[in-house]
């Protein structure tokens, strides 16, 4: 029997439900229901929603309780986006809204929502799939940022948020009283300022080829446009730049009766455009997709791909490794004591399953902080763990929460530094016990691993790890002279012991 | 051609005139004496029902915007003005002819044996005792006799009431004031009464005639110096501010309790009135000269559709088909399984509406049904369908209905409705803000074994069980996905949410829908013009939007053979040399209401058949929710043209539109074909050859008449 699911996106400017089929390794679109609801303005400019718009936000979420219940659904989640994330009320907000509908809404990052929109992306299967075979970029253009990844080969590996929201670019042209016939010139101006910045960045050295477009304007246009052809959904750049001149040559009218859009629209729609286009421009591509997805088809996803309903074949771990390790080479991080000490903490944490606590995305934490940990060597040699801490809250890594971004950070930040035994003193402190535990549990790995190789030389390469009652026995296999790092194990064993009262030993045995 | 010509209002035909022309047709019905006498009664009582309502509609509105000053010409160049003098004369002229019609009906009736007294005619002194008696008996204690004086203001005249006026003096006036005093004939009571033991027949008198006869008795201490039996027509265009209603419910009930205040735009009398009693009613209505209407005859003509049903007539009565089984949906087998086996194409009333209403019911009660999801516009009194939605909220099932308050003249049936489904746990929706919602679509969702599976049917007429027998409509029952995504964007966009980045299958006015057309037309023309065959069939009720007619005439140009269908009124003007020559427009009047629209688009033989709610009217394009669905199996395509074809071939009930605007039966020679007795055989010959039990398949004797509606 199918199962069937609900993902909610209570939006800036939008409230948005699918309800999803799962069944035979699949994942299906029922029904979709949106309803415009302006959020944003007022959560962005006072910090809080006023009652009746809270009113209303509860009436609609009743609303989709009811048509839940219609489809006999079972399990849902609903997600908050920028508006609810940016209330200074906003657990407060979210209790009301759980006591008043039954509905519980989880806040979301920046980076977890783009995260979803490629997934969601993702969820289209084969057009994915074979799209990303060649150099991609994906422009996600939400209300307040856009936000543009770039592929190697299949694997995401860079991704960058600019302040270049549809709505943001609306209020500063509104706020510049220029006339409209300005506004091309404007737009280009702001877009182009923030845009070169990601070229010298990270496009110098690549070519892309295919740009996926995910944005709430020109998507439904271009899918409308090609529904019907044999590739729905993709255009060519140069029918991409045609469409642009339309808009700006015909009359507005018109063009939003053949496109069929609403006249209040347009305004979004030629500001979505003109982004669209200049990241093209900039990035020379020659496919645009329109996959048409929404931020609802990610959240579904990812439930299907957390309960094991759907077949997955792309690995969306190793994008978020890959958008660390980029980020560590922006910092000069050193590629290949990072993987040396991956490869310790993976066997440590994993012959400690047992008796850590720690789950499988506590797992994907320790790599990244691997690979993030010497990051603040860039900025300082002495303040190290601050800079690391410093740099890794200042930057956005996708797929990643805020909480999860902080236990990465507090991790690191403890391999170089101890842990304070008061939690609230600690950075992580206003998070609570069981973050400041998942921090501590995991710097104690790493600062082993941290201690293994001490040297940098990466003597420890051949390492197997068993956890016999009370000892961890740290097997290696090296002729090397490992006095110095036995020496460093001994005074940080300490702390594991303290943490897991598990004491780690090391048992070297020589290669012959 | 250039873009001028096909915009001069030289080109099309005003739409109330066409109207007027709909009429006329309906009332040559009732002239056809191969038609058995009552249903020719019927046909006439429909046309004066249909003329009723375009007066309180139509006419009225013509009059609000006379009044407000608006000069704007219509699509034919006249002012409102202008059309209401032009009105004037050509509903003059067709009352005079439902008259003269009636006159003779009214001997043929006598000679089958029942006479319809005039005032005139004298009455034996049986008779007048039995009428009198009855006046005490019945008429009297119901009657509120009113006088005007200058304490008492001219009483309300309520629309479309039968009243006596008279003019008066009291007896014990010396200077003999002339009053004036009216009464009205009361509803409650037949109209006509039958005056019993006559040995030659039977014989009824109207029910103004007995109280005319006995007024002295209303009006004891005054002189009857004359009466005369009127009857007044209000506005009754209902517009409603939603806007600015608080509970749209309440508005309605606000707005049709306020109906009959409207103001007086006709006024018919006895023919031979005292020219002092028509001056006093002329002016306590403020009726110009030209509103007003002399009956020679019984006013009201509606009353025959009373008489239609008149016991011991049967022989004067066309014997009724009774709508058949359709073959595909079986009672034995569960209707989704039947659906399941692929698309399914109902054309009604040859066709029974059961299956739809076994849609709902089975439903309602099946266990792996979530939700049904339905629109409702005109539902029949103790409709089957309401009580099933009802049975299935009930019965745990989510059951969303609109109901579509708006549908004139039914509103205060629809909030019944309305409040019935409420109370059953239904969720009611009352549609979009400033549209009506017209489409005629139920959702089924279905949790079956693999998954779920949405079943939509779609239809060109409402869920009504009781028109369903009277009109022509065509239904597809669906499973396929792209239909179901579409009944539930649908659905979610009724109820208020956004409206989906694409449709799949759907065409939905007031957003995409004429465009839709533009689109198909446009495309008949560029196959045309570039030398391949196009052909456009086109069947609907109206055809009067601008837009829409332009593109015909641009296809007719480009050389594209147009055939239309047009029931009703029609702006399209056939045979302009340049315009429209490849066009023909006709109509056909029978014995079941054409109501289906019927779209071919030939496609460079690729034809493409389209159904719907809508037709080609500004009103449904513009200003209402209707869908248009494709019809795409190759078997259903078949039936659709053949349905188009054989109206095509119609000689008997088609009227031909003629350059001059007038439409004219075919020549009586040639082999005859009537369209719907045709499509009856063939749904009989169906069901026999699939070998269904006789018991489905007999045909019933029943009765069958034309419903009114006029648009």
């Amino acid at each position: 029997m199918a199962k069937l699911f609900a993902a909610i996106d209570v939006g800036s400017y939008e409230l948005n439900m699918g309800i999803y089929e799962f069944g035979q390794g699949e994942m299906k679109i029922i029904d979709t229901v949106n309803y415009r609801l302006d959020l944003g303005t007022d959560s962005y400019t006072k910090g809080r929603l006023p009652v009746d718009k809270v009113e209303e936000l509860c009436r609609i979420l009743r609303e989709f309780v009811r048509i839940m219940k219609g489809y006999h659904v079972t399990e849902y989640k609903a997600y908050g986006t920028s508006a609810i994330r940016e209330t200074r009320n906003t657990r407060i907000l979210l209790d009301q809204i759980e006591q008043r509908t039954g509905i519980h809404v989880d806040p979301i990052s920046n980076s977890e929502q783009r995260f979803l929109d490629y997934k969601s992306v993702a969820s289209k299967g084969k057009d994915f799939s074979k799209t990303i075979e060649k150099s991609t970029a994906i422009v996600d253009i939400g209300g307040g940022s856009m936000q543009i990844s770039l592929f190697d080969k299949d694997k995401l590996n860079v991704t960058q948020n600019m302040m270049l929201g549809i709505l943001r670019l609306q209020e500063s042209l509104m706020e510049l009283d220029a006339s409209p016939g300005k506004y091309d010139e404007l737009l280009e101006e702001m877009i182009g300022s923030q845009l070169s910045v990601f070229e010298k960045l990270y496009l110098s050295d690549r070519k892309i080829e295919n740009l996926i477009i995910v944005d709430d304007y020109v998507s439904p246009i271009t899918w409308n446009r090609t529904k019907d052809s044999d590739n729905p959904g993709f255009v060519t750049a140069n029918r991409f730049m045609a469409f642009f001149e339309r808009i700006r040559e015909m009359n507005p009218d018109e063009f939003c009766r053949r496109y069929s859009i609403a006249r209040e629209n347009l305004g979004q729609v030629y500001i979505a455009a003109t982004l669209i286009r200049s990241v093209a421009r900039s990035m020379d591509v020659k496919t645009i997709w329109a996959p048409g997805v929404t931020l609802t088809d990610g959240i579904a996803y990812e439930y299907g791909e957390r309960k094991k309903l759907i077949v997955i074949d792309h690995d969306f771990e190793g994008d978020i490794i890959a958008c660390a390790r980029s980020l560590s080479r922006r910092y000069m991080g050193d590629d290949k004591r990072s993987q040396t000490l991956e490869n310790i903490c993976m066997t440590i944490f994993d012959s400690m399953k047992k008796v850590t606590g720690l789950s499988k995305r506590d797992k994907l934490l320790l790599r990244i902080a691997t690979i993030l940990h010497g990051c603040g060597r860039y900025i300082s040699m002495y303040n190290l763990a601050q800079s690391s801490y410093d740099i890794i809250m200042a930057t956005e890594i996708i797929g990643l929460s805020e909480t999860e971004k902080e236990i990465i950070a507090g991790v690191v930040k403890y391999d170089h530094a101890y842990i304070d035994y008061d939690i609230e003193t600690t950075p992580t402190g206003n998070l609570g016990k069981e973050v400041y535990m998942r921090v501590a549990k995991l710097s104690a790995i790493l600062r082993i691993a941290g201690a293994l190789d001490k040297s940098h030389k990466q003597k420890f390469n051949d390492i197997k790890a068993k956890l016999q009652d009370d000892t961890l026995v740290i097997t290696v296999r090296t002729n090397k002279d490992i006095t110095l790092e036995k020496g460093v194990l001994a005074g940080r064993a300490d702390y594991f012991e303290e943490i897991f009262c598990v004491r780690p030993v090391i048992n070297q045995i020589a290669k012959i | 051609m250039t873009k001028v010509s096909l915009d001069d209002p030289v080109n099309y035909w005003n739409r109330e005139l066409s109207w007027v022309e709909f009429d006329r047709r309906v009332l040559s019905e009732a002239k056809d004496k191969s038609i058995p006498l009552l249903e020719r009664l019927k046909f006439l009582s429909i046309s004066a029902s249909n003329l009723d309502e375009f007066f309180m509609i139509r006419v009225a509105s013509l009059k609000d915007m006379d009044n407000a000053g608006f000069k704007k010409p219509d699509i034919s160049g006249m002012t409102p003005r202008e059309q209401l003098k032009a009105l004037s004369v050509a509903t003059h002229e067709l009352v005079t002819e439902q008259y003269n019609i009636y006159k003779k009906l009214a001997a043929e009736l006598k000679k089958a044996g029942i006479t319809i007294l005039k005032p005139t005619d004298s009455l034996t002194t049986g008779q007048k005792e039995f009428v009198d008696r009855f006046f005490e008996d019945y008429v009297y204690p119901v009657l509120t006799p009113m006088a005007v004086d200058s304490s008492r203001p001219f009483p309300l005249i309520r629309n479309k009431t039968l009243n006596i006026g008279a003019l008066v003096s009291n007896k014990t006036d010396n200077k003999k004031e002339i009053e004036f005093v009216t009464v009205q004939v009361p509803g409650v009571l037949p109209r006509m009464v039958e005056i019993p033991g006559t040995k030659n027949g039977r014989i009824l008198i109207p029910l103004e005639c007995v109280i005319a006869r006995n007024f002295g008795r209303l009006f004891l201490n005054y002189d009857i110096l004359s009466t005369c039996v009127f009857r007044i027509m209000r506005n009754a265009d209902l517009e409603i501010d939603e806007d600015e209603a608080e509970d749209l419910l309440k508005e309605i009930e606000k707005q049709v309790k306020k109906r009959q205040w409207g103001e007086a735009i006709r006024l018919e009398v006895e023919n031979e009135v005292d020219p002092r009693l028509l001056d006093r009613l002329k002016s306590e209505l403020m009726i110009k000269k030209d509103e007003i209407y002399d009956i020679d005859g019984p006013l009201d003509l509606t009353f025959l559709m009373k008489l239609y049903g008149i016991d011991g007539m049967d022989g004067y009565r066309a014997v009724e088909n009774e709508p058949n089984p359709v073959v595909e949906l079986p009672e034995s087998e569960i209707i989704f399984d039947s659906i399941r086996k692929g698309d399914i194409l109902v054309h009604h009333p040859y066709q029974s509406f059961e299956p739809v209403v076994r849609f709902v019911r089975t439903a309602s009660k099946d266990p792996k049904v979530l939700a049904i999801k339905q629109t409702l516009y005109r539902v029949s009194g103790n409709s089957p369908i309401i009580a099933a939605l009802a049975d299935a909220a009930e019965n745990g099932k989510q059951v969303t209905v609109l109901v579509e308050l708006k549908a004139r003249f039914d509103e205060e049936n629809n909030i019944v409705w309305a409040k019935k489904l409420e109370q059953a746990g239904c969720h009611v929706i009352y549609g979009l803000v400033g549209l009506k919602t017209h489409s005629k679509i139920t959702l089924v969702v279905r949790m079956e074994e693999d998954g779920i599976r949405r079943y939509v049917h779609l239809g060109t007429g409402n869920y009504n069980d009781s028109t369903a027998k009277r009109y022509t409509d065509v239904g597809l029952f669906t499973c396929k996905e792209s239909y179901g995504e579409d009944a539930t964007a649908l659905f979610n966009m009724l109820s208020g949410y956004s409206e989906p980045a694409t449709w799949n299958r759907l065409s939905v006015a007031p957003l995409w829908l004429k465009d839709r057309f533009l689109y198909l037309i446009g495309r008949e023309t560029e196959h045309a013009l570039v030398g391949r065959s196009a052909h456009i069939i086109a069947k609907m009720n109206s055809l009067c939007d601008p837009d829409i007619i332009r593109a015909l005439y641009e296809a007719s140009n480009a050389g594209v053979k147009i055939e239309l269908i047009v029931r009703g009124i029609c702006c399209l003007k056939v045979g302009i040399p340049g315009v429209s020559e490849n066009i023909t427009v006709r109509s056909i009047v029978g014995d079941y209401l054409e109501h289906s629209r019927i779209f071919y688009f030939e496609n460079n033989k690729k034809p493409e058949f389209y159904c719907g709610s809508a037709d080609w009217m500004p009103r449904n394009l513009e200003r209402r929710v209707e869908v248009l669905f494709p019809v795409e199996e190759e078997a259903l395509k078949n039936k659709l043209k053949h349905i188009l074809d054989t109206e095509l071939r119609d000689t008997v009930k088609a009227h031909i539109l003629t350059e001059d605007g007038t439409y004219v039966k075919h020549s009586k020679s040639g082999k005859k074909i009537n369209s719907q007795e045709q499509f009856y055989a063939e749904a009989v010959a169906e069901v026999r050859k699939a070998g269904l039990k006789d018991k489905e398949a007999d045909v019933a004797v029943t009765r069958r008449f034309i419903p009114e509606e006029h648009k």
